[in-house]
């Protein structure tokens, strides 16, 4: 074989493998059978051109493009500015709703971003290819961060503020612990003493007693002599003193009533 | 330094000039290329090994966590490891070469010879093995890369358990064609390089057997420290063109 084509043969070879490697990393997809969304986002938190897709965890296709929008208004009126133009494939296409939300997530150990698609519901219908959609704007961890440091910062300053005050309600509070803990340690031995223990006891006795009584005064027989009493004194009632006293002094009794 | 870019300016004033000479271009190609290919992917295969293998090594060490390696391997072949290790392969046999082909000429007096029947020895001599190594070095460089992310993907599966799929993902998630395309761009450098040193050093010979063996391990040395030198500064202009 002539070393022209040896030559021409490496070289073909050589082609042949730079595309087969383009078509493996995704630069060069000739067979490509997707769709195209627009996803506008106020937020897009760090995703990049080539970040994946995925709908149910498996990756469908990927961001093609971020650009900057300005004229773009969503229905509702908000101003929406950052779209990223995103490709599905189609087998994946039915997924996709008009009530599908679009989040922007993170994966792996090394914080890779991608764009999660969380199918809709069947009942909602299918986008159109080159929509726009509104994506949940992923939340801003830098502002929370900074806010974060912000009340640190003036946690700080009320602390070194109230340094006096902290440190004599920390001294008080102290002291109260201190004491309730001896409070509760002479309880502990009061309940000991022999004699305490007795004067329980008899209050224990008195209230067991107390409760026989009121006990019998619920018996009907009891109940029957407080009806009695209460008649008697019902009749009593009507004798003045002077009607008594006549009585008594007809009878050739002296007293002195009342 | 004044007489080499005395040579590089005058190689590539010639390079359009004719004659051209497509068959001694193709017989350089063939020796710079073809004839190269079997030591390249021997010599790269163990280079990729060797990478992923300490690459993992080092992550458990470091990180406690190897999953990022097959991505981290595959951007340092990509990017630095083939196509370096294809140049320093190249200035070892086509440089070496090159130099003793040019000073045995320069010492037997067939460089005057040439100039005496009114060819112009450097666009006799150095713009088709210029053109040839430029090329060479750009197929040489796409063979190699693909053969070290095939070798890494293997050691990656028999070794550390990370399956072909898993890492062209983790390749995906860290190289993209423009590292490739970069790559090849630092291959046809070194093999702008490589002639253009060995035959500055041909040229430049000593009398003697002794001289031609001086000059070859001259264009050896020189052009190994250019191509690191040269791969250095086009890493710094690539990271100034991605930032």
């Amino acid at each position: 074989m002539r070393a022209e084509t040896k030559v021409g043969l490496l070289f073909l070879t050589t082609i042949v493998v730079l595309i087969g490697f383009g078509y493996f990393i995704g630069a060069l997809n000739p067979f490509s059978n997707t769709h195209e969304l627009n996803v506008m986002y106020n937020f897009a938190g760090g995703i990049e051109e080539g970040s994946p897709v995925r709908v149910m965890g498996i990756k469908v296709g990927k961001v093609s493009k971020i650009e900057f929008d300005p004229s773009y208004r969503s229905p509702s009126g908000e101003e929406v500015k950052l779209k990223l133009r995103i490709q599905i494939d189609k087998a994946a296409w039915s997924t996709v709703r008009q009530d599908s939300k679009f989040f922007i997530n993170l994966a792996g150990v090394i914080g890779e971003k991608f764009l999660e698609i969380s199918p809709g519901s069947s009942s909602a219908g299918e986008l159109t290819p080159d929509a726009f959609v509104r994506g949940e704007d992923p939340p801003r961890v830098d502002q929370l961060i900074s806010q974060s440091y912000g009340l640190a910062g003036k946690l700080i300053e009320i602390v070194e503020k109230n340094e006096g005050s902290a440190s004599n309600l920390i001294g008080q509070l102290d002291k109260l612990v201190t004491n309730f803990n001896k409070t509760l340690a002479l309880m502990d031995k009061t309940s000991k003493n022999p004699e305490v223990s007795r004067l329980v006891d008899n209050a224990v006795k008195i209230s067991d007693d107390l409760s026989y009584l009121t006990g019998q005064l619920r018996t009907k027989k009891a109940e029957e002599s407080f009806a009695l009493m209460h008649k008697l004194l019902f009749r009593m009632e009507n004798l003045d003193k002077e009607a008594i006293k006549k009585f008594l002094q007809e009878e050739g009794i002296r007293a002195r009533m009342f | 330094m004044t007489a080499f870019l005395a040579l590089v300016a005058e190689t590539l004033r010639e390079i359009p000039r004719r004659p051209y000479r497509p068959s001694e271009f193709f017989k350089q190609l063939h020796f710079v290329a073809n004839q190269s290919v079997p030591m390249v992917i021997f010599c790269v295969c163990f280079a990729a090994m060797v990478t992923i293998l300490e690459s993992s090594f080092h992550m458990k060490i470091v990180i406690q966590n190897d999953s990022m390696v097959p991505g981290f391997a595959a951007m340092l072949i990509l990017r630095e490891l083939a196509v370096v290790v294809t140049a320093l392969l190249m200035t070892s046999r086509v440089g070496a070469g090159l130099a003793a082909e040019v000073g045995t000429m320069a010492i037997t007096e067939q460089i005057d010879a040439l100039k005496m029947l009114g060819i112009r020895p450097v666009q006799y001599l150095v713009v088709p093995r210029l053109l040839a190594c430029v090329i060479g070095m750009v197929m040489l460089g796409i063979i190699a890369n693909i053969t070290c992310l095939v070798a890494a993907m293997w050691v990656s599966d028999f070794y550390l358990g990370f399956a072909p799929g898993t890492f062209i993902t983790s390749m995906n998630r860290f190289v993209g064609m423009s590292d490739f395309l970069g790559a090849l761009v630092k291959a046809a450098c070194f093999g702008f390089i490589i002639p253009l040193v060995s035959c500055y050093f041909g040229f430049n010979c000593e009398k003697g057997a002794e001289g031609v063996g001086r000059a070859t391990t001259k264009s050896v040395v020189a052009s190994s420290v250019a191509i690191l030198v040269v791969d250095f500064l086009l890493a710094y202009l690539f990271s100034i063109l991605k930032a």
